[in-house]
């Protein structure tokens, strides 16, 4: 074991049995975090969590906004992560919640952190999405901003249009669904009746070479991918570019994809994920290509020559601050270089913008924030280019005849690009101090959620769904039952 | 129901929102109405229907508010097809959402051209003919944002504050000629700016006004079709403002 300074103790995994255990969080001489833990049964263990322990105390000491759920749907029995539902100590309400709507999936990809099954595969009815929509709804007072559909391969559902449209009458207008976009290639109807339904795409992009391709996905499909995203642009289908970065595979390409969405008009968001090793696919890839957050944000320095720095990405209120880095910035249409919003916004001001949902969205805080920053820019009159843009994007937002609200925000969109790094975990990374404070459920008919960290790493496994041979329920223990208290910092 | 039988009436700015309400209000009770409009044909054709349908065929005139020639030829083209005009309805107005740090001398310029300008201009134009008939009503449409401490794009204020000036002041003018001339300030309607605000700008003004609602269009178009009836015979140089108590 690495010798360190305690920075926290928490709960986790054992990385074969996934009984919760004890852990220890140490910054090493070296700088660098690493969680260490012992099983009973299967001995010590240690992963490392960031290489930088400045980086990681920083951002944790951020308290994230507190936004319970309502209600808890399980009593703590058996200690965090095995109660959730949620149960009671859960500490933040559902921001992103996503829906498995099939265990369908045509592909195969080594890099796959969930489970599929194709025999006898399974397709969410309508009936039980619309138990999901009024749960959801009932549980936010109506608040619900966005929503993904997952799987599997969703397109694959043979009534995904009638759910996207059922998330559109429910008043939510971020629909996201999750493909790999390749049986969009050769379904031109399902892609007119999705860009039709104003669907956006959340299209898997890790690679523009083949060979890595290959390892990531099983297949070579940057060529196809490519073409999805022109046709994409074409019917102005809106998309999220969500590239998955392991290290020494990907992580030097990440500078360009984020200029190939920052470039193409139907990319609305980047989100990068961070490789977990969970799922079918997952749990045996290579470990060496665990890359933390602080890696990826200084990857994305390094790649796109400035652009963006570390400090220009801050946590979301509505989350852990080690599981979300944001960073928006503002499109040039004339091809000038974006600009990132920190250096026009102070850091804490775009934290708080956040506080709300998970994306920004128009609201009194953001407003009064714009306003300000426009105010200053004029008064000091160092920096007409920013302000030039910024007064464009106000005058095509409220033009004289009125926008509707999804005209509205395909243009604030369009003009402003968020990237999103989101890190996941895995039973090694596993820490309860994130899971109890996580925004991203799968949502289940019935009403219940699970974190999505919690359900790829020890729930999937136990539904029939999902899996030939589920797992039983109740057949792991060592649940932490207090949960930890975080410090307090700033942006 | 207040009454306008006969009463040959010219809206400006009126093939759509308060102003299309304005048209279909008076002619529902009685009137002749004629409108302008300045862009949008379909608009323009919409209004012409519902005008039309609410009992009067009215006369339409395409221009821009702040140009002079169609003033005069739209007050004089009125005024030849029906004999003169009784009513004029200054309701043609644009407005701008930008921060006073945006706000550059060409969007003040419109702003004013259109809302204080194009005013001055009808009226005017208007004005030789209801003076040669010794009798006429002449309503300017103000807006909240000149009577209240609230936030709002300051050339729209400003234009709107200019027209109660200019309404008071020539109340006190042309009242000897038998005109009178009042301001109507509506809050915020369900059509109209309140489709251009955040939404939580609109929840921040059904918040604080006393009915906790936007206004109807109709509502204030009622409001309208009484001060220009000759149930108001005794109201000039008044204003009204309709904003649900903010």
């Amino acid at each position: 074991m690495v010798q360190g300074r305690l920075l926290h103790e928490t709960t986790t995994l054992c990385r074969v049995c996934k009984n919760a255990l004890p852990a220890r969080v140490v910054a090493t001489e070296a700088g660098e975090v690493w969680m260490q833990k012992a099983c009973p049964t299967h001995g010590e263990q240690e992963v490392r969590l960031s290489t930088s322990a400045d980086w990681y105390e920083r951002t944790r000491a951020l308290i994230p906004r507190a936004a319970p759920p309502p209600h808890s749907k399980k009593p703590v029995q058996h200690g965090c992560p095995f109660d959730c539902g949620p149960c009671p100590s859960h500490a933040q309400r559902v921001r992103m919640p996503v829906v498995t709507i099939t265990s369908a999936c045509d592909l195969d990809c080594p890099m796959c952190y969930v489970h599929n099954k194709n025999d006898g595969a399974y397709f969410m009815s309508q009936a039980e999405f619309r138990g999901v929509l009024d749960h959801l709804l009932e549980s936010s007072g109506g608040d619900v901003d966005l929503i993904n559909l997952t799987g599997g391969e969703p397109t694959l559902h043979p009534e995904l249009p009638a759910l996207v449209a059922m998330c559109k009458a429910a008043g939510i207008h971020r629909v996201s669904v999750c493909s790999h976009g390749l049986g969009l290639l050769r379904n031109d109807a399902l892609l007119d009746r999705l860009a039709e339904l104003g669907t956006r795409i959340a299209l898997s992009f890790d690679t523009f070479d083949g060979a890595t391709d290959k390892k990531l996905n099983g297949t070579k499909s940057v060529a196809q991918k490519l073409e999805v995203l022109r046709r994409f642009d074409r019917v102005g289908l809106d998309t999220t570019l969500i590239p998955v970065v392991t290290r020494g595979y990907n992580d030097h390409e990440i500078g360009r994809i984020l200029a190939l969405g920052l470039q193409l008009a139907c990319v609305r968001h980047i989100e990068v994920h961070t490789m977990t090793y969970t799922g079918q696919g997952g749990v045996h890839f290579d470990r060496s290509g665990r890359i933390s957050m602080i890696e990826v944000l200084e990857r994305i320095a390094e790649t796109t020559a400035g652009l963006l720095a570390p400090d220009d990405f801050v946590p979301s209120p509505c989350a852990h601050p080690l599981c979300y880095q944001i960073a928006y910035l503002l499109v040039d249409p004339a091809g000038g270089k974006p600009i990132p919003f920190t250096r026009f916004l102070d850091r804490d001001t775009l934290y708080a913008c956040l506080g709300d949902h998970l994306y920004l969205e128009p609201g009194p805080r953001l407003e009064r924030a714009m306003q300000d920053a426009i105010d200053r820019l004029w008064a000091d009159g160092k920096d007409e280019r920013t302000l030039r843009l910024l007064d464009a994007l106000l005058r095509q937002l409220f033009p004289r005849k009125p926008l509707s609200p999804a005209e509205a925000l395909r243009i604030s969109e369009r003009a402003v690009k968020a990237i999103y790094v989101h890190s996941h975990m895995d039973e090694e990374t596993f820490d309860v101090e994130r899971a109890y404070q996580c925004c991203d459920s799968n949502v289940y008919p019935d009403g219940v959620t699970v974190p999505v960290c919690n359900y790829n790493v020890l729930y999937r496994e136990k539904e029939a769904r999902f899996m030939l041979e589920p797992r039983a329920w109740g057949s792991r223990s060592g649940g932490r039952r207090s949960l930890p208290l975080l410090g307090g910092g700033r942006a | 129901m207040t009454r306008l039988d006969g009463k040959r009436c010219l809206v400006t700015g009126g093939s759509r929102g308060l102003g299309r309400a304005i048209g279909v209000a008076f002619a529902r009770r009685g009137a002749q109405v004629a409108f302008t409009y300045s862009t949008d044909d379909a608009d323009a054709e919409d209004a012409k229907r519902a005008v039309a349908e609410a009992g009067s065929e009215p006369l339409v005139f395409k221009g821009s508010v702040a140009d002079a020639a169609h003033a005069r030829a739209t007050a004089d083209a009125v005024a030849k097809a029906w004999g003169g005009i009784d009513v004029l309805v200054c309701n043609a107005a644009v407005t701008q959402i930008l921060p006073i740090s945006l706000l550059d001398e060409a969007d003040w310029d419109l702003v004013m051209d259109v809302n204080v300008k194009g005013t001055y201009l009808f009226v005017r134009a208007a004005l030789r003919h209801m003076i040669r008939q010794k009798r006429g009503a002449i309503l300017t449409i103000g807006n909240f944002a000149s009577e209240r401490v609230i936030e709002a794009p300051v050339h729209y204020a400003a234009s709107k504050s200019a027209l109660r000036g200019l309404t008071e002041a020539l109340a006190r003018e042309v009242g000897r000629h038998g005109v009178r001339v009042n301001l109507l300030a509506p809050g915020l309607l369900e059509r109209g700016l309140s489709q251009t605000l955040p939404q939580h700008r609109v929840d921040e003004f059904t918040d604080q006004s006393a009915l906790h609602r936007l206004g109807g269009l109709d509502e204030i178009a009622e409001l309208a079709a009484w001060l220009v009836s000759d149930d108001a015979s005794f109201v000039s140089g008044s204003k009204l403002v309709a904003d649900g108590g903010l």
